[in-house]
């Protein structure tokens, strides 16, 4: 596309928006990158782990003195040697996780693969071979594995009452709510099960760690973002007394795995510091498939209800999902109702959200953490269609949000403007020939071939700063070296994005210099300023952003100084291919060298007062939140014989905003859609019930490969963002609008057969089950569910947990008798005075102090937390205490309190606006 | 993970090869082609003392005609044998299955003998060297024997190779050029293991069938040897034979498992239909000839 010139810099659009190769690529693809891996320190000593063979227990003794004694055995460690180091395990928000979480496993285990001992040996051979021979006895327990599990099975965390991670929305049915979505002329339900996944970054996950002296804790760790493990290392920590470094240069995919450390990384960077030695442990495939942090595995029931015309009315969405034993922060997985119907206009929508401990591996970031909100949606619009009797494309034109609905809101309250769904819907149609689609269809259904198309709408937030602490702005700082190099430090940080050619591209535009003599560097905490380096489809709004004002700013001091220096006026000078001409005057053209070795070296020459050298740091912020829109369309055949899917076309029409270089974009979006085949057809790292991993392996976790992944076709329906250089997002879109654009096409295509469930991934038995009209049987029910019946109950004693007894909860003490007034009166003496309370919110749990003093059936009171002190005045009845406030941190927002008042305790919930509602724990002070 | 430790060894003859299996006790493990035996090293499911490399003894390599058939060396590369002018003239059922095993890259080490002797119920090489009727040779240190393909193999990896014996050649009987081939593959993948697999022989003699050899794959826990479909197959005529018959025969002879890929029901529908259209397709080919 020709995107219009928003850069105001010079030769604008000479870099910006070409399609120019890599600059890292033949570094990357001649296997001369530096991973973690090949990163050797003298003296290094290998770390290999024992972990868990089983999902739940008690571990009673662990017998270390035969691996002690083996060759090259330098140290076996439990978290008793660790626990000197008194660690935090915290979320990517830096808040400490909820429940009790060591680096090694403390007297339980979680899950199969929690890591109990780390044994350090010369080699990984020798500490493999010494791993081998510890000798670990535990006390087995009824594993809680699936979110159903969850739901009815013993607590995973003995210092929890339930299951129940985090909770957001409304957990309690609410009848006008319910009424209105039985109001419609249809109610469309749809149900969708998603499978877990692992990231499976080409790079496993690793580190080297090493003590300099007491100064300084080198850590080379590959990672998302340097200074945010910098950050997070140095407040689990403790903030000791030494300097953190982390270093990675290159990095082979994170996929959200690597936002921040886990247990192995920690254990290992501790376990240097205990020996003063350096330690390098490599998570190897089997590690990375069964044990690192995984994703995605939910449940989701969406109703819609639907006028006659086929116009949304309401809608209301349950939602739960597997958060594991240790999820990188509990998590009810806001985001996503936070763009469940954003594209589309809708009056009202409505939710309960729920994340789950579980005794499996914990939960990370997957690629559009959020993704299953267009996941549901978007086949529900498909089953809607069908079920009222509407066009596909029709119902969504009918829905989606166009410009002349914006600016708006919606209905959960969030600033709306800027989106373009529906443009690249109708540019999408310009290129997919629906009609003649059709045709094709029906002539084929006569021979017996099953063909579909399936279309997606979405819009995607990229780009966010501002709103969430550690999503910052990001910094970068430019300078022009002596030599005319041009050299640029930021945190963008490729994880394999092409930042070193984007970033390159964005700042040689500035400075109007050859490509070749822009050289970034981005992945070292003690250089640049602070940033979580990759992650929500930032690099470009806000990477690039920095990267241009801090060009343009250098382009100016250039030219301040070389009109200085050429006695010319500085809008006659222009720097093209790094040389500085004066308009009309080519005999003065200087080299831009000449003009830094001056810049540097010749302060007299100067104009006066102004600071030697060439360089320039800016740090941008960029509007709170970009939006990137698309459509997609995808035509498949499916094999009524076999119930394989073969993909026949993908359509890809998004808009993204200004383009830095369209091969990179495209790139983005080819390895999302990649992915979100996978999640559709292949991928499945699931569990058995007794919580063991049944895909170890790439053999049985099956990525997609080049011949699972069409040739997909690109329409760049682009409009600027209005960020800086118009920028959006596009590095989770394609995993986000893949999988329901491929569900649909398959749907489409069995259409004749009936509905295809949702429960993915939608392998050839499942599809063909469709086909045969032969439904597969139910899943199995949870052990724990009240109704199970024990198929071996006849021939084996019943099983009895082993674990900790679980305590009928004490029933709530009953007031003693007497009037209401009397009962008020002992309830206001049950409230007042000082509290502790923990809201449990999206960001984690955030502890504040309260007072409260009533009068009647008025409570006066204060609030205070890290956010600040607030008074506020509400009602109080019986035992019960509401009221409400308004706040501007995160973001303004009323929250509404409700809290019940029993005895030393105090327990309800916070609505949040567009957040839902949260639970309040508290105890009196 | 990392292998276990392991000796080495690399012998340069046949002899010495089965010297060393001899002396090892059930010890060894031999290397061919190493693309199933290194992961499974790494993997520490296969923990050997001595690992006895036989890819630098020339014997057994290549691809030579022989009275009645072809003798394949184990060791050749399935690349090799792929592009192999007697195994084209002679084998084509044997290309065509060969087409399927793995990926090119991997096809440049893995070797026939090696899919042959490790015995993956899912993988092409076994069930057409059951389905053509072959012979393996095995020697030791005192004897030479030859074991049918069809009674080489017990279970998922078991065969009836001894610990102190090495495969050492592949005899294939030899197949008119009235021969058909039968083959279809469904995997998850291309080059995955099937979860569904078929390979045959039919030899047409006048619009009859003279001779039969079909095996399955991934439909059991050895290749399953579609014997009662063979049986019924030979004397009938082409233009009168019931596919969908046969097919029900053919898959009374299999014994699929389910997992997570595929349940049991689906191998067996799946397997029945692809043999009906297999079958018809060669037939309508064969009729059209």
């Amino acid at each position: 596309m020709n995107a219009p010139d928003r850069s105001g810099g010079i030769g604008a659009n000479r870099f910006i928006g070409q399609r120019v190769p890599r600059k890292e690529d033949a570094r990357l693809l001649t296997g001369k990158g530096t991973y973690v891996d090949d990163v050797v320190m003298p003296g290094m000593l290998h770390v290999a782990f024992v972990r868990s063979p089983i999902a739940r227990g008690r571990i009673l003794s662990i017998d270390t003195s035969i691996a002690r004694d083996q060759p090259g055995v330098h140290a076996i460690v439990t978290q008793d040697d660790l626990a000197r180091f008194n660690v935090t395990m915290l979320s990517f928000f830096i808040g400490p996780v909820e429940v009790a979480m060591t680096p090694l496993a403390d007297g339980r285990v979680a899950y199969v693969g929690h890591p109990v001992v780390m044994v350090v040996a010369d080699d990984r051979y020798l500490a493999e071979d010494a791993a081998s021979l510890v000798v670990v006895d535990y006390a087995e327990e009824d594993a809680v594995v699936s979110i159903e599990d969850a739901r009815h099975g013993p607590a995973v965390h003995p210092d929890t009452d339930d299951n129940v991670a985090a909770m957001m929305g409304e957990d309690e049915e609410d009848a006008e709510f319910e009424a209105l979505l039985a109001s419609g002329a249809h109610l469309v339900t749809q149900t969708v099960h998603h499978q877990r996944i692992s990231q499976s970054p080409m790079e496993t996950r690793g580190v080297v760690a090493a003590l300099q002296g007491d100064e300084e804790l080198l850590v080379h760790i590959t990672c998302a973002g340097p200074h945010l493990v910098a950050r997070w290392l140095t407040v689990a920590l403790g903030n000791p007394k030494m300097n953190i470094r982390v270093v990675a240069k290159d990095v082979g995919g994170s996929f959200g795995l690597k936002n921040h450390p886990w247990l192995e990384e920690v254990s290992a960077i501790l376990g240097a510091m205990l020996l003063r030695r350096p330690l390098k442990w490599i998570e190897d495939r089997i590690e990375n498939l069964t044990a690192s942090n995984q994703a995605r595995e939910q449940e989701i029931i969406l109703r819609a209800a639907f006028d006659a015309d086929g116009k949304l009315l309401a809608s209301h969405a349950d939602y739960s999902l597997n958060n594991g034993a240790y999820p990188m922060g509990a998590d009810a997985n806001i985001a996503v109702h936070m763009f469940m119907w954003s594209a589309y206009n809708i009056p009202a929508y409505s939710f309960v959200s729920r994340g789950y401990y579980t005794n499996t591996a914990g939960l990370a970031a997957y690629r559009g953490p959020w993704a299953i909100e267009t996941l549901v949606r978007e086949t529900l619009m498909d089953a809607a269609a069908r079920q009222i009797g509407i066009d596909p494309i029709e119902i969504r034109r009918r829905n989606l949000c166009t410009a002349a609905h914006q600016p708006s809101v919606t209905s959960l309250g969030i600033p709306r403007e800027d989106i373009t769904p529906a443009e690249c819907l109708e540019k999408l149609l310009e290129t997919v020939d629906v009609a003649a689609f059709r045709r094709e269809q029906a002539e084929a259904r006569k021979e017996g071939r099953y063909l579909g198309i399936g279309f997606a709408a979405y819009i995607e937030p990229t780009g966010a700063a501002g709103s969430i602490g550690v999503m910052t702005g990001e910094l970068a700082q430019v300078r022009v070296d002596p030599t005319g190099k041009v050299v640029a430090i930021m945190n963008v940080h490729s994880q394999g994005h092409g930042t070193q050619t984007t970033m390159a591209q964005c700042i040689a535009e500035q400075l109007g210099v050859p490509l070749a003599d822009v050289t970034i560097f981005d992945g070292d905490s003690s250089r640049g300023g602070f940033g979580p380096g990759a992650g929500g489809s930032r690099q470009g709004v806000i990477g690039g952003g920095a990267a241009i004002r801090a060009g343009r700013l250098l382009a100016d001091k250039i030219k301040t100084v070389a009109a200085h220096l050429l006695n010319a006026n500085p809008e006659n000078i222009s720097i093209e291919d790094g040389m500085i001409r004066v308009a009309g005057a080519p005999e003065m053209t200087r080299s831009l060298r000449e003009i830094a070795e001056i810049a540097y070296g010749e302060p007299s020459r100067l104009p006066p007062g102004m600071e030697t050298g060439l360089e320039a740091q800016i740090r941008y912020d960029p509007p709170a939140m970009t939006f990137t829109s698309a459509a997609h369309a995808a035509i498949v055949e499916v094999d009524a014989e076999t119930g394989f899917v073969k993909i026949r076309r993908w359509v890809s029409s998004e808009d993204c905003g200004v383009m830095i270089n369209p091969a990179v974009v495209e790139g983005q979006i080819a390895g999302g859609l990649a992915q979100g085949i996978g999640s559709v057809l292949l991928e499945e790292a699931g569990y058995d019930a007794r919580g063991n991993p049944i895909a170890a392996t790439f053999k049985d976790y099956m990525l997609p490969t080049i011949f699972d992944v069409p040739d997909f076709e690109y329409v760049h329906a682009n409009t600027p963002s209005k960020a800086e250089g118009g920028f959006r997002g596009v590095g989770e879109g394609g995993c986000i609008i893949g999988p329901p654009t491929l569900v649909n096409a398959i749907a489409d295509a069995l259409a004749p057969f009936g509905e295809v469930a949702v429960d993915l991934p939608l392998t050839p038995s499942k599809l063909l089950a469709v086909i045969d009209g032969t439904p597969l049987p139910p899943k199995p029910m949870s052990r724990f569910h009240p109704e199970w019946v024990n198929p071996y109950a006849d021939t084996a004693a019943a099983t009895k947990t082993d674990g900790p007894v679980e305590e009928v909860p004490a029933g709530a003490t009953l007031l003693p008798g007497g009037t209401h007034a009397a009962l008020a009166e002992t309830a206001a003496r049950g409230i007042d005075g000082a509290w502790n309370l923990t809201l449990a919110t999206p960001m984690g749990p955030q502890p504040m102090t309260a007072t409260f003093a009533t009068e009647g059936s008025i409570v006066r009171g204060r609030l205070e937390s890290n956010e600040g002190a607030q008074e506020f005045e509400g009602t109080v009845e019986d035992n019960q205490v509401k009221w409400s406030m308004k706040v501007t941190k995160p973001m303004p927002i009323t929250l509404k309190y409700d809290l019940t008042f029993d005895g030393d305790t105090v327990t309800g919930k916070c609505k949040m606006g567009m957040f839902g509602t949260a639970k309040v724990k508290g105890q009196r002070v | 993970m990392k292998a276990a430790p392991y000796d080495y060894v690399r012998p340069s003859s046949i002899e010495e090869a089965c010297t060393i299996l001899a002396e090892a006790g059930g010890g060894a493990q031999v290397l061919a082609g190493g693309q199933t035996l290194m992961p499974l090293l790494a993997l520490r499911m296969s923990q050997p003392f001595i690992l006895v490399d036989i890819n630098h003894i020339p014997e057994l390599q290549g691809v030579t005609s022989v009275d009645g058939g072809t003798r394949v060396g184990p060791i050749t590369r399935q690349n090799e044998a792929l592009v192999d002018p007697i195994l084209n003239r002679d084998l084509p059922t044997l290309i065509r299955a060969l087409s399927h095993v793995g990926h090119h890259q991997t096809r440049n080490r893995g070797t026939i003998g090696g899919s042959i002797a490790l015995g993956e119920p899912a993988a092409e090489m076994p069930a057409t060297a059951v389905a053509l009727g072959a012979k393996v040779e095995v020697r030791s240190a005192s004897q030479t024997r030859f074991i049918p393909a069809d009674e080489l193999y017990f279970g998922p990896y078991a065969t009836a190779i001894e610990p102190d014996e090495l495969l050492t050649a592949i005899h294939y009987p030899a197949w008119p050029d009235d021969t058909i081939t039968l083959f279809r593959e469904v995997a998850m993948r291309p080059g995955d293991f099937a979860l569904v697999g078929l390979v045959g022989a039919l030899t047409v003699e006048k619009g009859v069938i003279a001779r039969a050899g079909i095996c399955w794959f991934g439909m059991g826990p050895t290749p399953m040897k579609a014997k009662s479909a063979e049986v019924a197959l030979i004397g009938q005529s082409i233009d009168t034979l019931d596919a969908a018959a046969t097919a029900d025969l053919a898959i009374a002879d299999t014994a699929p498992f389910g997992d997570h890929h595929a349940t049991a029901d689906y191998r067996r529908t799946v397997g029945r239909r692809i043999f009906v259209r297999v079958l018809q397709e060669a037939l309508n080919m064969r009729q059209a000839a």
